[in-house]
């Protein structure tokens, strides 16, 4: 490794610790857990430092705006009620869309898992309404359905469907053919088959579906909001855009930004004790031998 | 029951084949049928028929279209040249760096947690009507997108291909030229080609806010005329497009991962 | 086709009729536009209560002769017979083990044991199917084993589970691909006497495909040797070895390692050729 030496901080053909004994001081600082979240936070304190303070001209300073000032509107929306409705509505729609888009996706997912031929007739029919960016319904929601809520939620809806589908196909396509077969052998029926082991071994994938579908019905809504609305944080966003409130603008997006990153938690929560659970129903690489064979 | 169960039977094969494609001319036949139907004797305005819509689209095919597809198209191209070069380069660079991207990393991370497409007004409210606000957001949707593909393929290249040509008296440079960027030309081939369809749609969400011409701008035009035969024609065009892309993404990809095949 | 008579002679000799018969049964398939002969016509009884291994290297079509009798698949040409009666459609008279368990992971042991009595088919009144499955996991020493997943049991004792689940039904025939090839050679042992105790008691017909010499020597009646692709039947040997036989020590005595050695001729060819056994 004596060649490597030469080649210190930006150490590209190894990583901090990868090597032991090589580290320079910078490395070892950074690869503590203090180190890191020390460096993340004096870099952010930094940036909200400039953004504050730099001394720009009015016009910039217009268009920046700055972190007091957002922080000043969030805490008078958080009083006088707007970040409340919008929130909300936000949530409501998202909910509905998703689980409308859902159990629709699931149900139609069986359907056509269950019956391929089927699947196959309408494939490339469903790929073609894949392909279509989905925002582009939005407009003919809002005319079939009008500017209220019904418009978002059928978006939100379609969307999630999509995605739901798919994921459930594909969990129905992968179970094991040897295993139907056993039944088969058995004199399972159709039903029974399906009953028994197609919909239990699907679920994983449904379930990783629904997962991957909040991410989508979160954005879609906003999305939605955005297009056509007089409700919801999209709406906010959009209005204040619309007024030239930059303050109120990025206001409205660090509201985005807070429940996107809450709903990225709950989610990767969820997923630990969703794998915590499968750990059960997962081989492991070595089985437990309190017994011979 | 062994791999044998995977191929069809000799006899079964064309006539199903064949079958199938019988069925789903018939469907979409069908649909079409009752749609024509429909729209002719009842609902009137709301429902349109096929056959309006046909006509639309082949009138808009002797001129009108064109403007405003490559408006949409432009914005599209643009948007993704710039995200994606952008983005395959910080991505490169940074994911040599160990000690900038563990600092870096999760702030980035925490930054794309947001539904970039939101922002949309925001540049609408910065840069105006134009092409603008669109190629911006296109491009900042892209290069997120390629940033993380490249970096997670910059810090995976194989430290054994880097050591032998280290050995062979290789410059940083060189290494960097015949190893590291072919290795993660996987990554970035792939960023692309996920990130086509989002580009896509930033850019129709960015003509829906607010714009003067694009296929988005037609969606808000015929909505907002209540003209349904239009807006369903643009639908159309708006999926034939959709398709196209992402068929010329796996095209893209076949052609520049051949050797990847081959090697698997 | 010295062979095939002799084989049909056997079983005519017997008196009893074959209770599984391969008249001239091909099958061919299509992979790409292009026709591959997996099985050449081929003629086999099977008689009824015997327990016959199919050896042969990869591609010689001994799964796709398990598949046809068990109704999974239909011949392209020729018939399959069972009983008598041409197979059509899947044969509920027999049981199937492949090498991998196909149990179900979100059920215990005994739900997974407990599943065809659950069938329609196979209807039991719940209280004599729970002593079924209490006597099967018994039978194959999984007691203290009925709440767990399969996850938690070892590659030997999911074997067990799966056999378990294969003859609660208590089928006639027992078709087995290579069940145990991915067991260690300890565990293969077990699991051979195993399954001679409970295939010999309950007078089952089991058709065995393995590539392993030594297990065939030990458990089968006849051994039918096949080679590569088209898949062909070579040769028909007769086990000699007196019943019951010690799965542990027949290996060394010297009647086994003379057949060993007569079947490894055979089967030498073949792997000259280069193709794998």
């Amino acid at each position: 490794m004596a060649p490597r030496t030469a080649v210190i901080g930006t150490g590209r053909a190894r990583r901090p610790g990868a090597t032991g004994g090589d580290q320079s001081a910078l490395e070892r600082f950074f690869s503590t857990s203090a180190g890191r979240i020390g460096s993340r936070l004096v870099l952010v304190a930094l940036i909200l430092l400039v953004w504050e303070y730099a001394p720009v001209p009015r016009a910039t300073r217009f268009w920046m705006s700055s972190p007091s000032l957002i922080l000043g509107t969030l805490w008078d929306w958080l009083f006088d009620g707007t970040i409340w409705a919008h929130l909300g509505s936000t949530l409501l729609v998202m909910s509905e869309g998703y689980v409308i888009g859902c159990a629709a996706g699931i149900g139609f997912g069986f359907l056509l898992g269950f019956f391929p031929r089927l699947s196959r007739v309408l494939a490339p029919l469903l790929a073609s309404f894949y392909a279509l960016p989905k925002i582009a319904l939005a407009p003919l929601f809002v005319i079939l359905l009008g500017v209220d809520n019904s418009s978002k939620v059928a978006l939100v809806a379609v969307t999630v469907f999509f995605l739901v589908l798919t994921s459930t196909i594909d969990g129905v396509r992968a179970v094991d053919r040897n295993t139907v077969n056993a039944l088969v052998l058995m004199g399972a029926t159709r039903t029974e088959i399906i009953r028994k082991v197609l919909i239990w071994a699907a679920l994983p994938w449904i379930f990783t579906g629904m997962r991957i579908a909040v991410r989508y019905a979160f954005t879609t809504t906003l999305l939605a909001e955005l297009i056509a609305a007089n409700r919801g944080l999209g709406f906010l966003i959009e209005l204040s855009s619309g007024n030239f409130n930059t303050t109120g603008a990025y206001a409205a997006i660090m509201v985005v930004i807070i429940c996107s990153v809450l709903l990225t938690e709950l989610l990767s929560r969820l997923e630990n004790r969703m794998s915590h659970w499968n750990q059960k129903f997962t081989p492991r690489s070595a089985p437990p031998s309190t017994a011979i064979a | 029951m062994a791999e044998g169960q995977r191929t069809r039977p000799a006899d079964a094969s064309r006539f199903g084949r064949d079958n199938i494609l019988i069925w789903q001319v018939a469907l979409v036949a069908g649909l079409l049928a009752a749609w024509e139907f429909f729209g002719r004797f009842s609902g009137g305005d709301q429902v349109s028929s096929p056959s309006r819509i046909i006509n639309r689209i082949v009138i808009w095919l002797g001129g009108e279209l064109y403007p405003h597809l490559f408006t949409t198209l432009g914005e599209l191209s643009c948007g993704m040249a710039i995200g994606c070069s952008l983005g395959a380069l910080v991505g490169l660079v940074l994911g040599r760096m160990p000690i900038v991207s563990i600092i870096l990393r999760p702030i980035i991370v925490g930054l794309y947690s947001v539904p970039l497409v939101t922002l949309a007004p925001l540049f609408i409210m910065f840069f105006g009507l134009g092409l603008l606000p669109k190629i911006v957001l296109v491009s900042i949707v892209t290069f997120f997108l390629l940033f993380f593909n490249t970096f997670t393929g910059a810090q995976q290249v194989d430290e054994d291909y880097l050591r032998t040509l280290d050995l062979m008296g290789a410059s940083k440079f060189e290494q960097f030229r015949k190893v590291v960027a072919p290795a993660t030309a996987v990554w970035i081939v792939g960023g692309i080609k996920i990130a086509l369809p989002y580009a896509l749609v930033a850019t129709i969400t960015g003509e829906l806010l607010a714009t003067r011409s694009g296929l988005g701008f037609l969606i808000s035009r015929a909505a907002e005329r209540f003209d349904m035969t239009s807006l369903y024609a643009v639908l159309l065009i708006l999926m034939a497009l959709g398709l196209l892309l992402s068929e010329t993404a796996l095209r893209l990809e076949h052609r520049f991962l051949r050797w990847r095949e081959a090697a698997e | 086709m010295n062979e095939m008579s002799t084989a049909r002679a056997v079983a005519g000799a017997a008196g009893t009729p074959a209770k599984i018969r391969l008249l001239r049964a091909e099958k061919t398939f299509q992979v790409r536009g292009q026709d591959i002969e997996a099985l050449h016509p081929t003629d086999l009884d099977i008689r009824p209560h015997e327990f016959i291994a199919l050896v042969g290297p990869s591609g010689c079509g001994k799964s796709t002769i398990l598949n046809m009798i068990a109704g999974l698949m239909r011949p392209t040409a020729g018939e399959v017979l069972y009983d008598g009666q041409a197979v059509t459609g899947p044969n509920r008279r027999v049981g199937y083990m492949t090498q991998k368990d196909t149990l179900l992971p979100w059920r215990t042991t005994r739900d997974n044991i407990r599943i065809a009595l659950e069938l329609k088919s196979h209807a039991t009144p719940r209280a004599e199917a729970d002593d079924r499955v209490r006597q099967m996991i018994e039978l194959v020493g999984l007691k203290g084993f009925e709440n767990h997943t399969p996850a938690e049991l070892s590659g030997g004792m999911r074997k067990r589970a799966a056999m378990a689940r294969t003859l609660i039904y208590e089928p006639e025939t027992l078709l087995m691909d290579e069940p145990f090839g991915a067991l260690d050679s300890q565990l293969k042992l077990l699991m051979l006497d195993q399954l001679q105790s409970l295939t010999q008691h309950r007078r089952m017909t089991v058709v065995f495909v393995t590539h392993d010499l030594g297990e065939a020597i030990t458990l089968s009646d006849r051994i039918v040797v096949l080679s590569a692709r088209p898949g062909r039947i070579r040769a028909i040997h007769e086990v000699r070895l007196e019943r019951p036989r010690d799965v542990f020590k027949v290996r060394f005595t010297p009647a086994f390692s003379e057949q060993h050695e007569r079947l490894w001729d055979e089967l030498k060819d073949d792997i000259i050729k280069g193709t794998d056994v």
